[in-house]
């Protein structure tokens, strides 16, 4: 592990009046670093909660927004629940599937960009509803979608999905 | 032993029946009072209510929804339907919806015949089948590790298997993944299911997901004929069942006694029985002639063994080593012969280190484990040498009343909490007496030591379980004097053995001993040599034959030199064992022995409790069981006869042992004579101290051969302290020669904390690799390492 | 009949994010007189009398759960889920990122009153900003001594500790959230035992909403009577209801319980677009079984929902037009249930998994009539058979607008596609 990560393990062990309970702020905090959890990662799970790295596995994989695989340095995350569905989030899913070339869980060729239809993301007020990076984008249309795809081509975000 | 608290009894109504169980009971259970079975997947009785197949639920008055049975506990004046029109819709649900991507492959499934899903679909399931729905799929032989096979299509997803990794085992590397319908058993990125305990879960998986790759696609259930027998692998002595067909062993299935195995069996137990079919495998007596080995009938092979032992036996120059392997009849005509046929009491059954199998005083019970606050190991490793009582000291840890202390050089790796203490060797006794005077003193002693914290631990303690390895005979009595201490403080304490064999405490106790004959009773004149000194006598020339039989001293004896030596230069060696061993090697008659599963009789556990096994199939031809050599041999040396009976030789043994057992009128047994003791031992500058490790698959017989066990075989290894390699320039899988006073072997590097500076962990008998060779006759011994190949070397 | 907001005043024109303006509008009074003249069981017994309900879906009274906690010595623990992720709810959201100090006293408050040492919060994955903002006020909160040691003098103190979800709706669950607070898979537990006698790390444990815990400081200041006095007789106080789906206003709308959902749907959120009618609501989130334009004159309250065999859950009225394919509709709250099952029990994660398949294929075109057969059953082997409620949701959309609109699902099986023609239009 390194001295940064022990370190940043150690504050979020202190959090708990148990140390397993860091376990998935840890690993948030390592993909944020690392764009992934990795498999030092996950060893370096078991090891700071003590548990085995099978169980750092089990846990991880439960939760939708921890990603064992490499992912782009965009997650784009579309809502496709009821509310958004009337708003129109069919069709915008269609275009953006179109648009980057990918079907729901990949990642676009030049490894940019992660495409996920995900379910109602609690901002059914103003749909169809993506979020970016973990940032909410309302009333998303397609013409806005092409726009936004264009400057989030242009930015170099530090964290697809930001840990704190 | 605490008294029960005292439970309450309630009153519940299933079926229309009334009638009063524990309160507390689950549903389920209170059901089988009744005889009436309510189906199950997930709920196992050894495991944690999960309440997750939900195929359990039952109808139970007064409550809106259906309720599990697995997990509902019963209450007064409680009224449950199991069977209602609501119960078995419900049922006819939760079958539906788990048929709907089973593959029914029934015809080839390895659990057909005995599949709870096959089962409850007759009984309760879908009638008109609505499954036309296109079925997802899955992989089918996902290979989880060196022993199990999965096929996801076939899980349930119960969790049986997650749960006893968790629960029982506690290893926790057979885990749920992902989430939802996506959900699968796995050990995720690569990660192997190495457990030793991974058996179990094939026969706790209600459907054919789990297989043993020893046993995927043998036969079919209904095939096979079952016979009780008991695992003799290790001193355990757990219970299993033997299932074969057509004369064949097919595999072995648990037997659960409570008292001993609680329901499981080890993967060493379980797997080894392939050797029997083995090419290793002895089919027929052999001799030495013209430097290689003939084949010749049992009938020759006695004849001439017995005439060679009767003349050396009538020059008083003949020794017999062995008793730990066979069974409890076999052990006492081994000592008659011995005693009655070749007149002499060299006999000795201890072969390891170990100097004692029986303690003296103070004997515990496995079960006493279940409620201990302290267990105490000294240089037991109980996860390699007694699988099973290691999960019942990991369940009294898991469930928070136990502690767990273990003291030896170096920490083995166990799967609990362990408070650790190093020992140098030979200083067990003054720290034991050291912790006796402060639990004399009371508790509130002045803390930092380890002797002081463990002394609190014990202050606080109703009930202390000891476990020692057998080994220094000065530790057994400081034990015994430590409990003894414990008791008089008002403390419940006892002692457990673990043997160095299956059946070491049996022999023990049949009188395969120099000074003992059965039942402990001291032998009248003189006790004849210790295995040491039989040995020592046979180096130099002073015994003109040894018989050894089920043992295999070459590899298993602390001086791997001397006993080499011995077995080398004795004029005549007569061997019986069921597979080509080293000692066997240099016979000049080697008799083919039957194995466990090819005979009947008894076998004696480390808690001394005797139990019953029954022959399953039949041995080859020219294959004897021990009993039937030893009486062929007595025919053939003219001097009297010992029957090969089980049953007779049984009631003897009985007769024999009862008399000076009630002798010592509840007193203190008598102990077999050991020579020697572990002293500091001198390591040369720059050598290292070796101290031995033991491996649940290691060893020199069955296992080196056993198709079943030697996927899970380690290499030969050594283990170095990180500051020790770094010093010695060698990276873990380097290969190294490791020289000690007599001999020299070579291994493969490992690197781990646990090892103390100084010191080498060096796997012990690994025939490739004899680890005697580094030793002296007390254990001892130590090592100058050279490097004959850096790690990516000796990979490529 | 509109009420003054109460935990929603100000929004849009203050900025409550700033203590200094929380505290000009009065925050932080109910505090400071929960700590200076109320014990806690005084505390317990004024929010008992106000009648306050759960506002995290299952409606169970708060003072009640709070005096189910054992007064046997161990460490208890306060848990406030805003975890929110029920398909249509989007109201705890927009509380944590516009109120968040009403929050923290409310946390405050109620840690006090259920002697809480430490609270956790467990904010949805998803709600990044909400935690920034969340963490923000914290630690000015902290500053100011209204959390932490010795709050206000008063010799009490208590930990906030704000803990991020990673993506699973089921953490909403109580004691699946207690799960995940503990770093294991977010599975719900078996019960009993229930949280308040063995919950997070096997303590004595109190789990409530975040609408919930807001309304607590409001009900210490102005009295259990106030709050009673708003609403239904036996589901009093305001609550926040978010409103979306074919409607001209969606949003957030804090009303009186028991208001006339026609009065919430075709006033407050502006009614439908020019010639639309209802067809159907989902009056409690995507858990809830739907009402139709017949029923628009219930009241919104816990028992008058339930009465018409829905409910009002966590306060999420979805709307559909008579533009919306039914199929569809279900299609995405079947969709959602397959995948936000935790995947224990069989009937849910089989049975959810399989209605999903089915509602898919008809939505497709592709479906038959045996498949509509199987739906009309398969409600009696899923609801009701599950370790969790969950379960329970899986079916009550399906099966109401199945019942209700029969022909339209028959159709898409003889059409071999949706007889609305043309996809649904969208709202905007
Ligand atoms: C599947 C499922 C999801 C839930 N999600 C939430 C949620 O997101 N937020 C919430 O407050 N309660 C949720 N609940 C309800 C909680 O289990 C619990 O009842 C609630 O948090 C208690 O708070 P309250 O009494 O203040 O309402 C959910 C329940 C279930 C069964
Ligand atoms: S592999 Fe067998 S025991 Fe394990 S979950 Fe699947 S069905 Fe159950
Ligand atoms: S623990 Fe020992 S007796 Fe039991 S199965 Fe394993 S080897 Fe056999
Ligand atoms: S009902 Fe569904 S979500 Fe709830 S515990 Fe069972 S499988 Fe998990
Ligand atoms: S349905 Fe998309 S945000 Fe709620
Ligand atoms: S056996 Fe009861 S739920 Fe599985």
């Amino acid at each position: 592990m390194t001295p940064q990560r022990e370190r940043r393990g150690a504050e979020l062990v202190a959090k708990y009046p148990e140390a397993r309970s860091a376990l998935v702020p840890f690993l948030q905090y390592c993909q944020a670093e690392d764009g992934y959890v990795t498999d030092q990662a996950i060893a370096d799970a078991a090891e700071l909660v003590g548990i085995t790295p099978a169980e750092v596995e089990s846990t991880a994989s439960f939760y939708s927004l921890l990603f064992r695989h490499p992912i782009g340095k965009h997650v784009i995350q579309v809502c496709r629940t009821l509310g958004c569905m009337l708003g129109g989030a069919d069709e915008l899913r269609e275009h953006i599937r179109t648009r980057l070339g990918v079907e729901n869980l990949e990642t676009t060729a030049d490894g940019a960009i992660t495409y996920e239809e995900v379910e109602c993301l609690a901002a059914c007020d103003r749909a169809p509803v993506l979020q970016h990076n973990l940032e909410f984008v309302y009333n998303v249309t397609p013409e806005k979608f092409d726009s936004l795809l264009e400057t989030w081509r242009r930015e170099s975000p530090a964290a697809a999905l930001p840990a704190e | 032993m605490s008294p029960e608290k005292a439970v309450r009894e309630v009153s519940v109504t299933i079926d229309g029946n009334t009638f009063a169980v524990p309160e507390g009971t689950l549903v389920v259970e209170a059901a089988k009072h009744l005889g009436t079975q309510i189906p199950v997947y997930c709920y196992h009785p050894k495991l944690e209510p999960a309440g997750l197949c939900r195929i359990c639920l039952v109808e139970i008055e007064k409550m809106p929804k259906l309720q599990i049975a697995c997990a509902t506990r019963v209450a007064d004046g409680m009224v449950v339907h199991t069977s209602s029109a609501k119960v078995a819709e419900a049922r006819r649900g939760v079958l539906e919806f788990l048929l709907l991507n089973h593959p029914l492959d029934c015809p080839v499934c390895d659990k057909g015949g005995e599949c709870e899903l096959q089962d409850f679909t007759m009984s309760y399931g879908p009638g008109e089948s609505r499954l036309t729905e296109p079925k997802l799929h899955k992989p089918k032989l996902v290979d989880l590790g060196p022993t199990i096979v999965l096929d996801e299509e076939r899980c349930i997803l119960c969790r049986r298997c997650t749960r006893f990794d968790d629960e029982i085992a506690q290893e926790r590397t057979l885990i749920v993944e992902d989430r939802g319908f996506k959900s699968l058993i796995s050990t995720r990125n690569g990660g192997a299911y190495a457990s030793y305990f991974s058996g179990n879960t094939t026969e706790i998986c209600p459907v054919g997901a789990l297989t043993s790759k020893a046993y995927r696609f043998r036969s079919r259930p209904w095939d096979l004929n079952h016979t009780d027998s008991v695992c003799t692998q290790c001193s355990v002595g757990c219970n299993y069942r033997v299932d074969t067909r057509f004369g064949r062993v097919m595999r072995t299935f648990t037997r659960e006694n409570p008292a001993v195995d609680d329901g499981w069996i080890c993967d060493r137990g379980r797997y080894t029985f392939n050797y029997l079919y083995a090419p290793e495998r002895l089919r027929a007596p052999s001799i030495k002639r013209d430097g290689g080995r003939v084949d010749v009938t049992f009938a020759e092979a006695a004849v001439l063994a017995g005439s060679k032992l009767a003349e050396a036996a009538a020059r008083g120059r003949v020794g017999v080593i062995g008793g730990g392997r066979l069974s409890d009849e076999e052990a006492y005509a081994l000592q008659r012969f011995a005693r009655e046929v070749l007149g002499t009491n060299n006999i000795d059954y201890r072969t390891h280190a170990q100097v004692y199998a029986s303690p003296s005083r103070f004997g515990a019970r496995l079960t006493d484990i279940d409620d201990a606050s302290v267990i105490l190991a000294f240089g037991a490793v109980t996860p390699e040498l007694a699988p099973i009582l290691d999960l019942r000291i990991r369940r009294a840890v898991a469930r928070g009343h136990a502690k767990f202390v273990y003291m030896g050089p170096y920490r083995p790796a166990f799967t609990i909490e362990t408070r650790y203490v190093k020992l140098q060797r030979g200083t067990l006794p003054k720290e034991l007496d050291d912790l006796g005077d402060a639990v004399r003193r009371g508790a509130g002693q002045p803390g930092g030591s380890d002797v002081a914290t463990i002394a609190s631990d014990i202050a606080a303690a109703k009930k202390i379980v000891a476990i020692h390895s057998g080994e220094d005979a000065p530790s057994a009595d400081a034990i015994e004097r430590l409990v003894e201490t414990l008791q008089q403080s008002g403390r419940d304490a006892g002692i457990l053995v673990v043997g160095a064999t299956g059946n070491a405490r049996g022999a023990e106790a049949a009188g395969c001993v120099p000074n003992l004959g059965p039942g402990y009773a001291p032998v009248s004149g003189e006790p004849g040599m210790t295995t040491d000194q039989m040995l020592a006598a046979a180096a130099d020339g002073r015994l003109d034959a040894l018989f050894v039989i089920g043992a295999n001293p070459a590899l298993t004896f602390p001086d791997g030199a001397l006993a080499r030596r011995a077995l080398k230069r004795v004029p005549f060696l007569a061997v019986a064992d069921q597979v080509m061993t080293e000692t066997a090697s240099y016979a000049h008659i080697v008799f083919a022995a039957a194995s466990f599963a090819e005979k009947r009789g008894h076998t004696t556990n480390l808690e001394g409790i005797r139990q019953a096994f029954a022959a399953a199939v039949e041995s080859p031809l020219e294959v004897r069981t021990d009993a039937q050599i030893i009486g062929a041999l007595t025919l053939a040396t003219r001097r009297g006869s010992i029957g090969d009976d089980p049953t007779t030789l049984f009631a003897e043994l009985n007769a024999a042992e009862s008399a000076p057992r009630a002798k010592t009128g509840g007193g203190a047994l008598a102990r077999p004579v050991v020579t020697g003791a572990s002293a500091p031992i001198a390591v040369p500058d720059g050598a290292l101290t070796v101290i031995p490790i033991p491996h649940l698959y290691a060893g020199g017989g069955a296992a080196a051969h056993d198709p079943g066990t030697k996927p899970m075989r380690p290499e030969p290894y050594a283990v170095f302290s990180p500051s020790d390699a770094r010093r010695l320039s060698l990276d873990e899988g380097a290969r190294v020669k490791l020289s000690g006073a007599s001999g020299s072997i070579e291994v493969s590097a490992r690197i781990a904390q646990q090892v103390p500076d100084g010191s080498v962990l060096v796997l012990a008998e690994m025939p490739e690799a004899p680890h005697n060779l580094l030793l002296d006759a007390s254990g001892g011994g130590w090592a100058n390492v050279e490097v004959i190949a850096g790690a990516a070397e000796a990979a490529g | 009949m509109p009420i003054e907001p109460v935990l929603t005043k100000g929004f849009g024109s203050l900025d409550l994010t700033d203590l200094a303006v929380y505290r000009s509008v009065g925050g932080f009074a109910a505090l400071t007189k929960a700590l200076r003249e109320m014990t806690p069981d005084g505390v317990v017994a004024e929010v008992m009398a106000s009648n306050l309900r759960g506002r995290g879906g299952a409606g169970f009274p708060t003072g009640k759960k709070w005096s189910f906690l054992p007064k046997d010595g161990r460490p208890r623990y306060l848990v406030c889920n805003s975890d929110e992720a029920e398909a249509g709810t989007f109201k705890d959201r927009m509380l944590l990122e516009n109120s968040p100090f009403n929050l923290i006293e409310g946390l405050v408050i109620s840690a006090y009153a259920v002697n809480a040492k430490r609270v956790f919060i467990y904010i949805r994955g998803e709600f990044l900003a909400g935690y920034r903002i969340f963490q923000k006020a914290l630690a000015q909160a902290y500053d100011a001594g209204l959390v932490g040691a010795d709050i206000l003098g008063s010799g009490y103190s208590v930990e906030i500790v704000p803990h991020r979800g990673a993506g699973a709706y089921i953490c909403g669950e109580e004691t699946a959230q207690l799960n995940s607070l503990e770093g294991k898979r977010g599975e719900p537990r078996l019960k009993p035992p229930f949280p308040a006698n063995a919950g997070l790390y096997g303590m004595p444990t109190v789990v409530n909403n975040v609408e919930t815990l807001m309304y607590v400081p409001h009900i210490i200041e102005r009295g259990a009577k106030w709050f009673a006095s708003i609403g239904a007789e036996k589901s009093p106080g305001p609550k926040v209801i978010s409103v979306s789906g074919h409607v001209m206003r969606p949003g957030n709308y804090e009303v009186p319980l028991g208001i006339p959902m026609r009065e919430l749907v075709m006033e407050l959120a502006g009614g439908l677009r020019p010639g639309r009618r209802v067809k159907a609501i989902q009056p409690g989130g995507g858990s809830s079984a739907a009402i139709f334009e017949e029923d628009l004159d219930v009241a919104c309250d816990f028992d008058s929902l339930a009465a018409k065999g829905t409910m009002l859950g966590s306060g999420a009225v979805t709307v559909m037009d008579d533009t919306a394919c039914m199929v569809r509709c279900a299609l995405t709250i079947n969709r959602f249930f397959e995948t936000e099952s935790c995947g224990q029990c069989t009937p849910c994660r089989e049975g959810g998994q399989w209605v999903h398949r089915m509602v898919a294929r008809l939505e497709a075109g592709e479906g038959s009539e045996s498949d509509l057969k199987i739906l009309t059953t398969i409600n009696r082997t899923i609801t009701g058979t599950n370790l969790c409620v969950l379960g329970d949701s899986i079916m009550p959309f399906l099966s109401s607008v199945y019942k209700h609109f029969p022909e339209e699902f028959h159709d898409h099986v003889r059409l071999a596609g949706c007889p609305l023609h043309a996809r649904s239009e969208s709202a905007a």
